[in-house]
């Protein structure tokens, strides 16, 4: 348990030492307010950016947010996880400590995640800025916002979980990063698709879809089954890349 | 098994899909050993480094560490370690007291012990200088130094150190072998290398690999030993040159030289060495218990020659390297991939058996594992 910490702590600093985690930060933050204020809403052609919309509403955030988290934000954070450290040999050292292959996953997990929540915390700072304090434009419904971030806390658990599984597989963090952003973004695309397909086909894509579970959260739904498919998916992952890591001692 | 024995493999197999790195090896380092580890390159040092830290498993065999399983308990395997893997690979990011830091937390020192520890092994590694400096920015060489550090930061009995001096210059190489001498007193030493005057300087007793076997091992007098020839350096005045010749009759020629040193009783060969026209130069060589010198100089003494030089060759731990561990160069570069050569392992070894000493741990192993059956 305190070898996940120090593992944790460890690649934590070690984001933050590096400038990958200020860009994508930073970088996310600049597209939201962008995406926020000045381009419309693509969902609904008739509906307009924040300001055309003319309600006290956060949903672009939550329509624009989780695209951009998948493909970029957490195939960024994740890329480095295992492959860098596999690729360096720092993996080695790192595993002949008196540490457990789990430690070192969990503690990977949580310093990713860590990452991407402190990103969602700083996205806070729009509709605290817009509707507490300097600006008040109207009655905001807080606990639709509070769900929606429990959605995107959740949907990040599971995108990170992905994207360290796929970090696990490989040597190379540039072929981590690509196949991340291509896994989540496949994953989430789907969901439009969902509509078109017609029958169990359908069924089958919506189930899979990141997109429709997340949905219900931006909408001020929490949906257990949603919960408890993120947090499978978070789980699945996690134990692949542990079986992963471990594979090292057979090849 | 003695409560003296810290390290113990047995019948130690690893297979990487059809190559197999190691082939059943059997050894045991006991408290207060320093062990060379030796071998050509893709011999299974690492492999086998690797195994006793529990990175990863081996196909067949016990491997045990201070009494503890790699596969029952590789955590307390672990805990009784430090580990230099080759080339030192460390987080570049962090700054060397980050690093030794970390490493402190993760083997579960705590602060007071930490700062005692550290300073220590700070002192020792030379790292005083650097201890703020990022790794990114330090040469290998120190980098090395702090692989080092973090490996003696616990304390541990057993130190495995998979190439600790390939990247120290020869002011380094010299105090950390010094330095290991130094430790290894009362702590178990295994170290890899292929520099084998390294092994000269630090270590009483060396294990040759070759190709997944063990091919020598024991106390490098021993090893010495094992070719079991002894080379001789005669040369006898050919000219006269500036100094004038100085021997009884003509100077002699080549053949007539080389004849009679020939039948000088004990020599098994005699060859050729290349001079300038001043002399002529023989190697001769022996069986180990004879010595030849008298003989010689009594034959250069009874001709009326004048003997310019007559020295044994001390057969060095090179020689014995070269001459246990060639045949497989040798074939590794005819096949091109070592990896196809591996398979065949077993019909090839009687060919060799001419050109290359076997080794005797090798012969004990075939001896246990018939009597086994």
């Amino acid at each position: 348990m305190r070898n996940i910490w120090i593992i944790a702590r460890r690649d934590l600093r070690a984001q933050f030492n590096s400038p990958v985690a200020y860009v994508v930060i930073g970088g996310t933050m600049f597209l939201v307010g962008v995406l926020f204020f000045l381009i419309p809403h693509v969902g609904n052609a008739f509906m307009g950016s924040f300001w055309e919309l003319d309600r006290a509403t956060m949903d672009q955030l939550f329509l624009y947010l989780p695209p951009l988290m998948c493909l970029f934000v957490v195939p960024a954070v994740t890329m480095r996880t295992i492959a860098a450290e596999k690729g360096s040999g720092t993996l080695e050292l790192l595993i002949t400590m008196p540490v457990r292959d789990s430690d070192v996953i969990l503690g990977k997990f949580i310093a990713s995640l860590s990452v991407v929540l402190i990103l969602l915390a700083a996205t806070l700072l729009y509709p605290i800025a817009m509707f507490v304090w300097p600006w008040n434009l109207g009655p905001l419904d807080w606990p639709t916002v509070w769900a929606g971030y429990l959605g995107c806390v959740l949907f990040s658990a599971a995108a990170v979980a992905v994207g360290m599984m796929l970090s696990s597989l490989t040597e190379s963090d540039v072929i981590a990063f690509f196949m991340t952003s291509a896994t989540l973004s496949i994953l989430y695309a789907i969901g439009w698709m969902a509509a078109i397909i017609p029958g169990a086909m359908g069924d089958a894509v919506e189930f899979l879809s990141f997109q429709t579970r997340y949905q219900s959260f931006a909408r001020g739904l929490i949906d257990t089954r949603a919960v408890l498919y993120f947090l499978s998916v978070a789980t699945v992952c996690i134990l692949v890349s542990f079986r992963s890591l471990e594979s090292r001692k057979w090849s | 098994m003695s409560n003296d024995v810290m390290i113990y493999a047995n019948d130690l197999s690893k297979t990487f899909g059809t190559f197999r790195a190691l082939d059943k090896i059997n050894f045991e380092v006991k408290r207060g050993e320093i062990v060379g580890f030796l071998g050509p390159n893709g011999a299974g040092k690492s492999t086998t480094m690797r195994i006793l830290t529990c990175f990863i498993s081996p196909t067949s065999g016990t491997v045990r560490v201070n009494g503890h399983d790699v596969f029952d308990a590789p955590l307390q395997v672990r805990e009784c370690l430090g580990y230099l893997p080759q080339r030192a690979p460390l987080y570049l990011e962090m700054s060397v007291l980050e690093y030794l830091r970390f490493a402190a937390e993760l083997r579960n020192l705590d602060a007071d012990t930490f700062r005692k520890r550290a300073k220590s092994v700070v002192e020792v590694c030379g790292l005083a200088q650097v201890l703020g400096r990022e790794i990114r920015q330090l040469s290998h060489g120190y980098r090395q130094r702090v692989g080092l550090a973090q490996a003696l930061i616990h304390d541990p009995p057993i130190l495995i150190l998979d190439e600790p001096t390939s990247d120290l210059d020869p002011n380094e190489k010299a105090e950390f072998l010094d330095y290991l001498k130094q430790i290894g007193q009362e702590r178990t030493v295994m170290l890899s290398t292929h520099n084998l005057a390294e092994v000269e300087a630090s270590c009483a007793r060396a294990i040759i690999v070759s190709r997944g076997r063990i091919v020598a091992d024991g106390p490098l007098d021993d090893i010495r030993a094992k070719s079991g020839r002894v080379r001789y350096v005669v040369s006898v005045q050919e000219a006269s040159g500036t100094a004038g010749y100085k021997g009884r009759g003509e100077p002699p020629k080549k053949a007539e030289v080389q004849s009679a040193f020939g039948s000088v009783s004990g020599v098994k060969k005699i060859d050729e060495l290349p001079t300038d026209e001043r002399a002529h130069a023989f190697e001769l060589v022996s069986d180990r218990d004879v010595d030849l010198r008298p003989d010689v100089f009594r034959m250069a003494a009874d001709k009326g020659w004048v003997l310019l030089e007559l020295h044994r060759d001390a057969q060095t731990l090179e020689d014995v390297f070269r001459s246990l561990t060639i045949g497989d160069e040798r074939r590794n570069r005819q096949l091109g991939a070592a990896a196809d050569g591996h398979d065949e392992d077993h019909g090839d070894d009687d060919d060799e058996a001419d050109d290359v000493p076997r080794g005797g741990s090798r012969d004990r192993h075939e001896k246990t594992a018939s009597d086994r059956s």
